[in-house]
Protein backbone atom coordinates (compact mmCIF):
# COMPACT_ATOMS: atom_id res chain seq x y z
CA UNK A 1 0.00 0.00 0.00
CA UNK A 2 2.69 2.56 1.14
CA UNK A 3 4.64 1.35 -2.16
CA UNK A 4 1.53 2.16 -4.81
CA UNK A 5 1.71 5.17 -3.10
CA UNK A 6 4.81 6.37 -3.26
CA UNK A 7 5.19 5.08 -7.30
CA UNK A 8 1.95 7.32 -8.24
CA UNK A 9 3.90 10.01 -6.02
CA UNK A 10 6.78 10.32 -8.57
CA UNK A 11 4.31 9.49 -11.29
CA UNK A 12 2.97 12.98 -10.24
CA UNK A 13 5.90 14.97 -9.85
CA UNK A 14 7.92 13.54 -12.84
CA UNK A 15 4.39 14.79 -14.71
CA UNK A 16 4.90 18.11 -12.71
CA UNK A 17 8.07 18.46 -13.96
CA UNK A 18 7.39 17.61 -17.99
CA UNK A 19 4.19 19.69 -17.94
CA UNK A 20 5.03 22.56 -15.71
CA UNK A 21 5.00 24.89 -19.06
CA UNK A 22 1.51 23.88 -19.79
CA UNK A 23 0.37 24.61 -16.28
CA UNK A 24 0.62 28.48 -16.04
CA UNK A 25 -2.69 29.02 -15.00
CA UNK A 26 -4.06 25.94 -12.97
CA UNK A 27 -3.74 27.35 -9.11
CA UNK A 28 -7.25 26.41 -7.95
CA UNK A 29 -6.13 22.37 -9.06
CA UNK A 30 -4.65 20.16 -6.33
CA UNK A 31 -1.45 21.34 -8.10
CA UNK A 32 -0.40 23.58 -4.84
CA UNK A 33 -0.25 20.07 -2.54
CA UNK A 34 2.65 18.43 -1.71
CA UNK A 35 2.02 15.26 0.27
CA UNK A 36 3.93 15.04 3.38
CA UNK A 37 4.70 12.24 5.90
CA UNK A 38 6.05 10.53 9.36
CA UNK A 39 6.85 7.52 9.75
CA UNK A 40 6.64 6.17 6.13
CA UNK A 41 10.69 5.78 5.23
CA UNK A 42 13.58 4.38 5.61
CA UNK A 43 16.15 7.10 5.45
CA UNK A 44 13.82 9.81 7.43
CA UNK A 45 13.33 7.57 9.96
CA UNK A 46 13.45 10.09 13.38
CA UNK A 47 10.24 9.86 15.51
CA UNK A 48 8.57 13.14 14.24
CA UNK A 49 10.07 14.18 11.29
CA UNK A 50 7.89 15.42 8.53
CA UNK A 51 9.72 14.81 5.51
CA UNK A 52 8.46 15.01 1.69
CA UNK A 53 9.67 14.19 -1.89
CA UNK A 54 10.44 17.19 -4.18
CA UNK A 55 11.72 17.50 -8.15
CA UNK A 56 15.01 18.92 -8.55
CA UNK A 57 16.03 19.71 -12.36
CA UNK A 58 19.02 20.93 -14.35
CA UNK A 59 18.01 24.39 -15.28
CA UNK A 60 16.14 24.60 -18.31
CA UNK A 61 15.75 21.48 -19.07
CA UNK A 62 13.81 18.24 -18.72
CA UNK A 63 16.13 16.77 -17.30
CA UNK A 64 14.91 15.64 -13.61
CA UNK A 65 14.86 13.45 -11.12
CA UNK A 66 12.77 13.16 -7.53
CA UNK A 67 14.44 13.56 -4.23
CA UNK A 68 12.60 11.27 -1.37
CA UNK A 69 12.96 12.00 2.41
CA UNK A 70 13.53 15.97 2.35
CA UNK A 71 12.39 17.07 5.66
CA UNK A 72 9.49 19.80 5.41
CA UNK A 73 11.19 22.66 7.52
CA UNK A 74 9.22 25.94 8.07
CA UNK A 75 12.29 26.47 11.17
CA UNK A 76 14.62 27.29 8.38
CA UNK A 77 14.88 28.96 4.30
CA UNK A 78 16.03 27.10 1.64
CA UNK A 79 16.32 23.67 -0.40
CA UNK A 80 19.57 21.69 0.57
CA UNK A 81 20.20 18.56 -1.41
CA UNK A 82 22.71 15.92 -0.33
CA UNK A 83 25.17 15.93 -3.13
CA UNK A 84 25.29 11.68 -2.98
CA UNK A 85 21.94 11.82 -3.65
CA UNK A 86 21.83 14.13 -7.33
CA UNK A 87 21.99 12.93 -10.24
CA UNK A 88 21.32 15.71 -12.07
CA UNK A 89 23.83 18.74 -12.54
CA UNK A 90 22.77 22.15 -11.50
CA UNK A 91 24.60 25.40 -11.98
CA UNK A 92 27.12 26.71 -10.00
CA UNK A 93 26.93 30.18 -8.26
CA UNK A 94 30.20 31.75 -9.13
CA UNK A 95 31.18 35.80 -6.98
CA UNK A 96 32.25 38.48 -8.95
CA UNK A 97 35.67 37.01 -9.78
CA UNK A 98 34.21 34.29 -11.12
CA UNK A 99 34.99 31.99 -7.93
CA UNK A 100 32.62 29.03 -6.91
CA UNK A 101 30.66 30.02 -3.89
CA UNK A 102 29.71 27.91 -0.84
CA UNK A 103 27.73 27.83 1.95
CA UNK A 104 27.90 27.04 5.27
CA UNK A 105 24.31 26.89 7.27
CA UNK A 106 23.88 26.37 11.01
CA UNK A 107 21.47 24.76 12.50
CA UNK A 108 19.53 25.11 16.33
CA UNK A 109 20.18 21.73 16.89
CA UNK A 110 24.15 22.28 16.61
CA UNK A 111 23.99 20.61 12.99
CA UNK A 112 25.63 22.52 10.50
CA UNK A 113 26.09 21.64 6.45
CA UNK A 114 28.88 23.00 4.37
CA UNK A 115 28.52 22.77 0.40
CA UNK A 116 27.93 25.00 -2.82
CA UNK A 117 25.27 27.22 -3.92
CA UNK A 118 23.93 25.95 -7.31
CA UNK A 119 21.11 27.23 -9.56
CA UNK A 120 18.26 24.68 -9.77
CA UNK A 121 14.83 23.77 -11.04
CA UNK A 122 12.34 23.02 -8.48
CA UNK A 123 9.23 21.11 -8.64
CA UNK A 124 7.21 21.48 -5.44
CA UNK A 125 3.55 19.08 -6.04
CA UNK A 126 2.37 19.90 -9.04
CA UNK A 127 3.30 23.85 -9.63
CA UNK A 128 5.42 25.17 -12.50
CA UNK A 129 9.18 24.64 -11.91
CA UNK A 130 11.12 27.68 -10.23
CA UNK A 131 14.72 28.52 -10.90
CA UNK A 132 16.34 28.94 -7.56
CA UNK A 133 19.85 29.14 -5.58
CA UNK A 134 19.86 25.62 -3.81
CA UNK A 135 22.54 24.45 -1.17
CA UNK A 136 24.23 21.20 -2.25
CA UNK A 137 25.34 19.67 0.79
CA UNK A 138 29.05 18.54 0.50
CA UNK A 139 31.65 18.55 3.09
CA UNK A 140 34.20 17.91 0.69
CA UNK A 141 33.36 21.22 -1.61
CA UNK A 142 36.25 23.67 -1.94
CA UNK A 143 38.96 21.16 -0.73
CA UNK A 144 37.38 21.46 2.62
CA UNK A 145 36.37 18.44 5.15
CA UNK A 146 33.77 17.53 7.48
CA UNK A 147 36.18 18.56 10.27
CA UNK A 148 38.05 21.50 8.37
CA UNK A 149 36.42 24.19 6.68
CA UNK A 150 34.77 27.43 7.15
CA UNK A 151 32.13 26.92 9.18
CA UNK A 152 34.34 26.15 12.37
CA UNK A 153 32.40 23.24 13.15
CA UNK A 154 31.84 19.43 12.08
CA UNK A 155 29.61 19.60 9.28
CA UNK A 156 27.05 16.71 8.04
CA UNK A 157 28.30 14.20 5.48
CA UNK A 158 25.63 11.60 4.51
CA UNK A 159 21.94 11.58 4.59
CA UNK A 160 22.29 8.35 6.54
CA UNK A 161 24.27 9.92 9.37
CA UNK A 162 21.58 13.00 8.68
CA UNK A 163 18.52 11.27 8.38
CA UNK A 164 17.22 12.94 5.75
CA UNK A 165 18.44 13.25 1.84
CA UNK A 166 18.14 17.07 2.41
CA UNK A 167 15.97 20.31 4.15
CA UNK A 168 13.12 22.20 2.27
CA UNK A 169 13.50 25.16 4.30
CA UNK A 170 9.94 26.52 4.00
CA UNK A 171 9.74 29.43 6.71
CA UNK A 172 8.98 32.74 7.16
CA UNK A 173 11.75 34.72 5.05
CA UNK A 174 12.51 35.30 1.55
CA UNK A 175 16.25 34.45 1.55
CA UNK A 176 17.89 32.58 4.20
CA UNK A 177 20.46 35.24 5.16
CA UNK A 178 19.03 38.62 3.53
CA UNK A 179 20.93 41.83 3.82
CA UNK A 180 23.47 41.20 5.86
CA UNK A 181 25.06 38.88 3.69
CA UNK A 182 24.54 41.27 0.65
CA UNK A 183 26.40 44.09 2.06
CA UNK A 184 28.89 41.71 4.71
CA UNK A 185 32.06 39.65 3.10
CA UNK A 186 32.14 38.41 6.79
CA UNK A 187 28.90 37.24 6.82
CA UNK A 188 30.27 33.76 8.36
CA UNK A 189 27.77 32.05 5.66
CA UNK A 190 28.81 32.61 2.47
CA UNK A 191 32.28 31.86 1.17
CA UNK A 192 33.52 31.51 -2.29
CA UNK A 193 36.58 29.01 -3.06
CA UNK A 194 39.16 28.87 -4.99
CA UNK A 195 42.68 26.60 -4.90
CA UNK A 196 41.41 24.91 -1.89
CA UNK A 197 40.86 28.22 0.17
CA UNK A 198 37.22 29.77 0.98
CA UNK A 199 37.44 32.79 2.13
CA UNK A 200 34.14 35.24 2.92
CA UNK A 201 32.10 36.96 0.20
CA UNK A 202 28.79 39.05 0.10
CA UNK A 203 26.20 37.63 -1.90
CA UNK A 204 23.45 39.44 -3.58
CA UNK A 205 19.93 38.59 -2.26
CA UNK A 206 18.99 36.85 -5.28
CA UNK A 207 21.97 34.63 -5.31
CA UNK A 208 21.32 33.63 -2.01
CA UNK A 209 19.49 30.03 -1.43
CA UNK A 210 15.75 30.97 -0.79
CA UNK A 211 12.49 29.99 -0.10
CA UNK A 212 11.07 28.35 -3.43
CA UNK A 213 7.65 29.15 -2.34
CA UNK A 214 7.84 32.93 -2.78
CA UNK A 215 9.60 32.64 -5.81
CA UNK A 216 6.23 30.63 -7.57
CA UNK A 217 4.66 32.62 -10.17
CA UNK A 218 0.72 32.30 -8.02
CA UNK A 219 0.39 30.17 -4.76
CA UNK A 220 3.63 32.54 -3.27
CA UNK A 221 2.50 34.29 0.01
CA UNK A 222 3.51 31.40 2.45
CA UNK A 223 2.23 27.76 3.27
CA UNK A 224 -0.42 25.63 4.94
CA UNK A 225 0.49 22.87 6.79
CA UNK A 226 -1.98 20.08 7.82
CA UNK A 227 -1.76 17.15 9.58
CA UNK A 228 -4.20 14.43 11.12
CA UNK A 229 -4.72 13.99 14.81
CA UNK A 230 -3.34 11.03 16.27
CA UNK A 231 -4.06 8.76 19.77
CA UNK A 232 -2.31 9.15 23.00
CA UNK A 233 0.01 6.53 21.94
CA UNK A 234 0.89 8.25 18.63
CA UNK A 235 0.76 6.48 15.27
CA UNK A 236 2.83 4.55 12.84
CA UNK A 237 2.58 7.02 10.63
CA UNK A 238 0.95 9.75 9.55
CA UNK A 239 0.01 11.55 6.27
CA UNK A 240 -0.89 15.28 4.88
CA UNK A 241 0.03 18.14 3.04
CA UNK A 242 1.54 21.42 2.12
CA UNK A 243 -0.16 23.32 0.72
CA UNK A 244 1.30 26.42 -1.17
CA UNK A 245 -0.29 29.63 -1.04
CA UNK A 246 -2.55 30.97 1.67
CA UNK A 247 -6.09 32.09 0.33
CA UNK A 248 -5.44 31.72 -3.13
CA UNK A 249 -7.28 28.44 -3.94
CA UNK A 250 -9.87 26.36 -2.68
CA UNK A 251 -7.54 24.19 -0.25
CA UNK A 252 -5.99 26.98 1.18
CA UNK A 253 -8.48 29.58 2.08
CA UNK A 254 -8.07 30.11 6.15
CA UNK A 255 -11.79 30.22 8.05
CA UNK A 256 -12.92 33.08 8.89
CA UNK A 257 -11.79 34.57 12.50
CA UNK A 258 -8.83 32.67 12.29
CA UNK A 259 -6.50 34.34 15.11
CA UNK A 260 -3.12 35.63 13.81
CA UNK A 261 0.42 36.23 15.35
CA UNK A 262 2.84 38.19 13.29
CA UNK A 263 5.99 37.72 14.60
CA UNK A 264 8.77 40.28 15.51
CA UNK A 265 11.52 41.38 12.64
CA UNK A 266 13.64 37.96 13.92
CA UNK A 267 10.58 36.05 13.46
CA UNK A 268 10.22 34.88 16.64
CA UNK A 269 6.83 34.56 18.66
CA UNK A 270 6.32 34.98 22.19
CA UNK A 271 4.69 32.05 24.67
CA UNK A 272 3.98 32.52 28.25
CA UNK A 273 3.45 29.47 29.73
CA UNK A 274 3.22 28.60 33.85
CA UNK A 275 3.83 32.75 34.01
CA UNK A 276 6.74 32.49 32.27
CA UNK A 277 7.27 34.90 29.72
CA UNK A 278 9.68 33.60 26.57
CA UNK A 279 10.31 36.11 23.78
CA UNK A 280 12.05 33.71 21.36
CA UNK A 281 9.80 31.09 20.86
CA UNK A 282 9.98 29.18 17.53
CA UNK A 283 6.95 27.33 15.74
CA UNK A 284 9.12 24.59 13.75
CA UNK A 285 8.03 21.47 12.01
CA UNK A 286 11.40 20.90 12.03
CA UNK A 287 11.84 19.91 15.64
CA UNK A 288 10.86 16.34 16.55
CA UNK A 289 8.99 17.53 20.02
CA UNK A 290 7.48 20.22 22.25
CA UNK A 291 10.77 21.93 23.91
CA UNK A 292 10.47 24.07 27.32
CA UNK A 293 11.49 24.64 30.76
CA UNK A 294 9.21 22.88 33.61
CA UNK A 295 11.29 21.82 36.51
CA UNK A 296 8.04 19.96 37.83
CA UNK A 297 8.28 17.56 34.80
CA UNK A 298 10.58 14.75 35.53
CA UNK A 299 13.45 14.26 32.75
CA UNK A 300 14.04 10.67 31.27
CA UNK A 301 16.99 8.48 32.23
CA UNK A 302 19.55 8.14 29.56
CA UNK A 303 19.31 7.78 26.51
CA UNK A 304 16.01 9.76 26.67
CA UNK A 305 17.56 12.23 28.61
CA UNK A 306 16.55 15.63 27.08
CA UNK A 307 12.64 14.35 27.08
CA UNK A 308 10.19 14.13 29.93
CA UNK A 309 9.02 10.77 31.35
CA UNK A 310 6.35 12.48 33.89
CA UNK A 311 4.37 9.41 36.02
CA UNK A 312 1.10 10.20 34.18
CA UNK A 313 0.14 12.25 31.03
CA UNK A 314 -0.04 15.78 31.82
CA UNK A 315 -1.97 18.70 30.91
CA UNK A 316 -0.41 22.12 29.62
CA UNK A 317 -1.01 25.07 27.78
CA UNK A 318 0.91 27.72 26.75
CA UNK A 319 0.04 31.15 25.02
CA UNK A 320 1.34 32.25 21.86
CA UNK A 321 1.66 35.88 21.34
CA UNK A 322 2.34 37.58 18.23
CA UNK A 323 4.07 41.55 17.57
CA UNK A 324 0.28 42.66 16.54
CA UNK A 325 -1.66 41.79 19.93
CA UNK A 326 -2.89 37.86 19.02
CA UNK A 327 -2.96 35.72 21.58
CA UNK A 328 -3.48 31.52 21.22
CA UNK A 329 -4.31 29.47 24.10
CA UNK A 330 -2.81 26.13 22.93
CA UNK A 331 -3.45 23.42 25.23
CA UNK A 332 -1.00 20.44 25.00
CA UNK A 333 -0.12 17.05 26.60
CA UNK A 334 3.14 15.45 27.30
CA UNK A 335 3.33 11.88 28.34
CA UNK A 336 5.76 9.76 29.16
CA UNK A 337 8.90 9.44 26.41
CA UNK A 338 9.61 6.09 27.77
CA UNK A 339 6.06 4.96 27.27
CA UNK A 340 5.70 6.25 24.05
CA UNK A 341 8.86 5.15 22.37
CA UNK A 342 8.14 1.70 23.55
CA UNK A 343 4.84 1.76 21.18
CA UNK A 344 7.20 1.71 18.14
CA UNK A 345 5.19 4.37 16.85
CA UNK A 346 6.27 6.95 14.79
CA UNK A 347 3.58 9.95 15.25
CA UNK A 348 3.62 11.47 18.76
CA UNK A 349 1.42 14.72 19.60
CA UNK A 350 2.53 14.52 23.39
CA UNK A 351 6.49 14.22 22.62
CA UNK A 352 8.06 16.82 25.70
CA UNK A 353 11.38 17.80 26.40
CA UNK A 354 13.85 20.53 28.37
CA UNK A 355 14.58 23.56 26.65
CA UNK A 356 15.29 27.14 27.81
CA UNK A 357 12.62 28.98 25.70
CA UNK A 358 9.97 27.40 23.95
CA UNK A 359 10.13 25.55 20.69
CA UNK A 360 6.71 24.23 19.41
CA UNK A 361 7.97 21.25 17.49
CA UNK A 362 6.11 18.93 14.98
CA UNK A 363 3.88 17.91 17.94
CA UNK A 364 2.31 21.44 17.73
CA UNK A 365 0.86 20.62 14.12
CA UNK A 366 -0.69 17.26 14.25
CA UNK A 367 -4.45 17.95 14.30
CA UNK A 368 -4.17 21.25 13.41
CA UNK A 369 -3.94 23.75 9.75
CA UNK A 370 -1.20 25.94 10.39
CA UNK A 371 -0.84 29.38 7.97
CA UNK A 372 2.67 30.30 7.59
CA UNK A 373 2.97 34.01 5.79
CA UNK A 374 6.44 34.55 4.12
CA UNK A 375 7.56 38.25 4.24
CA UNK A 376 6.75 40.97 2.47
CA UNK A 377 4.07 38.86 0.88
CA UNK A 378 0.02 39.43 1.40
CA UNK A 379 -3.23 37.11 1.83
CA UNK A 380 -6.33 37.53 3.69
CA UNK A 381 -4.60 37.43 6.96
CA UNK A 382 -2.63 40.15 6.28
CA UNK A 383 1.43 40.31 5.27
CA UNK A 384 3.89 38.04 6.55
CA UNK A 385 5.76 37.28 8.00
CA UNK A 386 2.92 36.04 10.26
CA UNK A 387 1.53 32.32 11.99
CA UNK A 388 -2.43 31.39 12.25
CA UNK A 389 -3.85 28.43 13.44
CA UNK B 1 49.41 47.44 28.64
CA UNK B 2 47.06 49.03 26.28
CA UNK B 3 49.56 49.20 22.83
CA UNK B 4 50.94 46.11 24.36
CA UNK B 5 47.85 44.02 23.60
CA UNK B 6 46.91 46.06 20.33
CA UNK B 7 49.95 45.22 19.52
CA UNK B 8 49.85 41.26 20.14
CA UNK B 9 46.59 41.11 18.39
CA UNK B 10 47.55 42.59 14.84
CA UNK B 11 50.27 40.18 14.89
CA UNK B 12 47.31 37.42 15.71
CA UNK B 13 45.96 39.12 12.59
CA UNK B 14 48.45 37.93 10.28
CA UNK B 15 48.97 34.97 11.57
CA UNK B 16 45.53 33.50 11.98
CA UNK B 17 47.12 30.19 12.21
CA UNK B 18 48.01 30.94 15.59
CA UNK B 19 45.06 31.79 17.25
CA UNK B 20 43.93 28.90 19.69
CA UNK B 21 42.01 28.82 23.08
CA UNK B 22 44.50 30.91 24.83
CA UNK B 23 42.89 33.22 23.10
CA UNK B 24 39.56 32.97 24.34
CA UNK B 25 36.73 34.70 26.25
CA UNK B 26 35.03 32.08 28.47
CA UNK B 27 36.55 32.12 31.95
CA UNK B 28 39.19 34.54 30.87
CA UNK B 29 39.90 37.34 32.32
CA UNK B 30 38.03 40.66 31.16
CA UNK B 31 41.03 41.89 28.90
CA UNK B 32 40.32 38.97 26.19
CA UNK B 33 37.22 40.65 25.39
CA UNK B 34 39.63 43.03 23.75
CA UNK B 35 41.41 40.73 21.84
CA UNK B 36 37.78 39.18 20.35
CA UNK B 37 36.87 42.34 19.43
CA UNK B 38 40.22 42.52 17.55
CA UNK B 39 40.42 39.31 16.25
CA UNK B 40 36.40 39.75 14.60
CA UNK B 41 37.10 43.04 13.61
CA UNK B 42 33.99 44.53 15.53
CA UNK B 43 32.64 47.05 17.05
CA UNK B 44 32.62 47.26 21.14
CA UNK B 45 30.21 48.88 23.72
CA UNK B 46 30.31 47.99 27.43
CA UNK B 47 27.34 48.70 29.64
CA UNK B 48 26.87 48.12 33.42
CA UNK B 49 24.59 45.53 34.63
CA UNK B 50 23.50 44.19 37.84
CA UNK B 51 26.64 42.78 39.62
CA UNK B 52 28.24 42.73 36.09
CA UNK B 53 29.44 43.91 32.93
CA UNK B 54 28.08 43.45 29.67
CA UNK B 55 30.56 43.94 26.46
CA UNK B 56 29.22 43.88 23.53
CA UNK B 57 30.59 42.91 19.74
CA UNK B 58 28.47 43.95 16.94
CA UNK B 59 30.20 42.53 13.29
CA UNK B 60 28.38 41.58 9.97
CA UNK B 61 25.04 40.91 11.24
CA UNK B 62 26.34 39.34 14.78
CA UNK B 63 26.45 40.54 18.06
CA UNK B 64 28.25 38.90 20.44
CA UNK B 65 27.46 39.86 24.48
CA UNK B 66 29.87 38.75 27.14
CA UNK B 67 29.44 38.75 30.54
CA UNK B 68 32.29 39.98 32.73
CA UNK B 69 31.86 39.44 36.94
CA UNK B 70 32.81 41.92 39.38
CA UNK B 71 36.29 40.37 39.80
CA UNK B 72 36.81 40.50 35.77
CA UNK B 73 36.19 37.40 34.44
CA UNK B 74 34.29 36.12 31.35
CA UNK B 75 31.25 34.12 33.12
CA UNK B 76 28.80 33.95 30.21
CA UNK B 77 28.70 34.94 26.30
CA UNK B 78 25.61 35.16 24.48
CA UNK B 79 25.89 35.51 20.37
CA UNK B 80 22.65 36.31 18.29
CA UNK B 81 22.61 37.13 14.06
CA UNK B 82 22.32 35.97 10.87
CA UNK B 83 25.60 34.04 11.31
CA UNK B 84 27.70 32.23 13.77
CA UNK B 85 30.90 34.01 15.71
CA UNK B 86 34.11 31.50 15.78
CA UNK B 87 32.77 29.17 19.09
CA UNK B 88 36.59 28.55 19.71
CA UNK B 89 37.28 31.62 20.23
CA UNK B 90 34.66 32.69 22.25
CA UNK B 91 34.55 29.13 24.03
CA UNK B 92 38.03 28.48 24.74
CA UNK B 93 39.52 26.00 26.91
CA UNK B 94 35.54 25.12 26.95
CA UNK B 95 35.47 24.65 23.01
CA UNK B 96 35.97 20.87 22.78
CA UNK B 97 33.64 20.46 25.32
CA UNK B 98 31.38 22.10 23.55
CA UNK B 99 32.42 20.41 20.54
CA UNK B 100 31.86 16.67 21.88
CA UNK B 101 29.06 17.95 23.19
CA UNK B 102 27.50 18.54 19.54
CA UNK B 103 28.94 15.43 18.30
CA UNK B 104 26.81 13.20 21.25
CA UNK B 105 23.92 15.05 20.50
CA UNK B 106 24.43 14.23 16.27
CA UNK B 107 25.31 10.67 16.73
CA UNK B 108 22.54 10.85 19.79
CA UNK B 109 20.17 7.40 18.92
CA UNK B 110 17.05 7.97 19.13
CA UNK B 111 17.76 10.99 16.84
CA UNK B 112 16.42 14.15 18.57
CA UNK B 113 15.73 17.44 16.58
CA UNK B 114 15.46 19.75 19.26
CA UNK B 115 17.69 23.04 19.80
CA UNK B 116 21.45 22.09 20.85
CA UNK B 117 21.97 21.90 25.05
CA UNK B 118 24.87 21.37 26.89
CA UNK B 119 24.09 21.08 30.41
CA UNK B 120 26.85 20.01 33.03
CA UNK B 121 27.72 21.60 36.58
CA UNK B 122 30.78 23.24 35.12
CA UNK B 123 29.57 24.51 31.32
CA UNK B 124 26.04 25.15 29.79
CA UNK B 125 26.01 25.83 25.78
CA UNK B 126 22.32 26.11 24.35
CA UNK B 127 21.94 26.62 20.92
CA UNK B 128 18.26 28.07 19.35
CA UNK B 129 16.78 30.12 16.61
CA UNK B 130 16.56 29.47 12.69
CA UNK B 131 17.34 30.54 9.70
CA UNK B 132 18.09 34.56 9.83
CA UNK B 133 17.90 34.70 13.81
CA UNK B 134 20.35 32.67 15.48
CA UNK B 135 21.33 32.41 18.53
CA UNK B 136 23.51 30.52 21.42
CA UNK B 137 24.58 31.05 25.06
CA UNK B 138 27.59 29.33 26.90
CA UNK B 139 27.99 30.27 30.44
CA UNK B 140 29.92 28.48 33.38
CA UNK B 141 27.33 28.09 36.67
CA UNK B 142 29.94 28.10 39.31
CA UNK B 143 31.06 31.18 38.12
CA UNK B 144 27.87 33.32 38.03
CA UNK B 145 28.34 35.99 40.37
CA UNK B 146 25.71 36.38 43.19
CA UNK B 147 22.18 37.20 42.39
CA UNK B 148 22.78 36.66 38.64
CA UNK B 149 20.63 33.51 37.45
CA UNK B 150 20.60 31.87 33.98
CA UNK B 151 17.50 33.60 32.81
CA UNK B 152 19.67 37.08 32.92
CA UNK B 153 22.23 35.25 30.62
CA UNK B 154 20.40 36.57 27.16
Amino acid sequence: MRWVAAVSLVVGLLAGCSNGDDDSNGSSSAGNVVPVSVGQSAVCRTINQLCAVITICQPGTSNCQTVPDVLVDNGSVGLRVFSSVLSTPLAQTVDAQGRAVGECTFFADGGTTWGPVQVADVVLGGEPAVRVPVQVIQSTFGGQSSSSNPCNDEVDIDPQAASFNGILGIGIFRQDCGLVCAVNSNNTLYFSCNGGSCTGVAVPLGDQVQNPVWLLPSNNNGIVITLPNVSAMGAPSVSGSLILGIGTAGNNSPPSGIPVVTTDENGFVTTVYKGRTFSQSIIDSGSNGLFFPDASLRQCAAPLDPFYCPPSAMNLAGTVIGTNGGQIVVPFQVANTENLVQTGNAAFNNLGGDFSIFDWGLPFFLGRTVFIGIEGQSSSLGTGPYFAF
Amino acid sequence: MKSLIGSVAVTLLFAPTVLGPVWAALGEPAASVERDRVIMKGQRQSRPGTGYTIDTISVAGIQVKEYVSPDGVVFAVVWTGTGAPDLQLLLGEYFEEYREGVNAARSHRPKIRKPFQLKSERLVVERGGHSRSLWGRAFLPAALPPGVTAEDIR
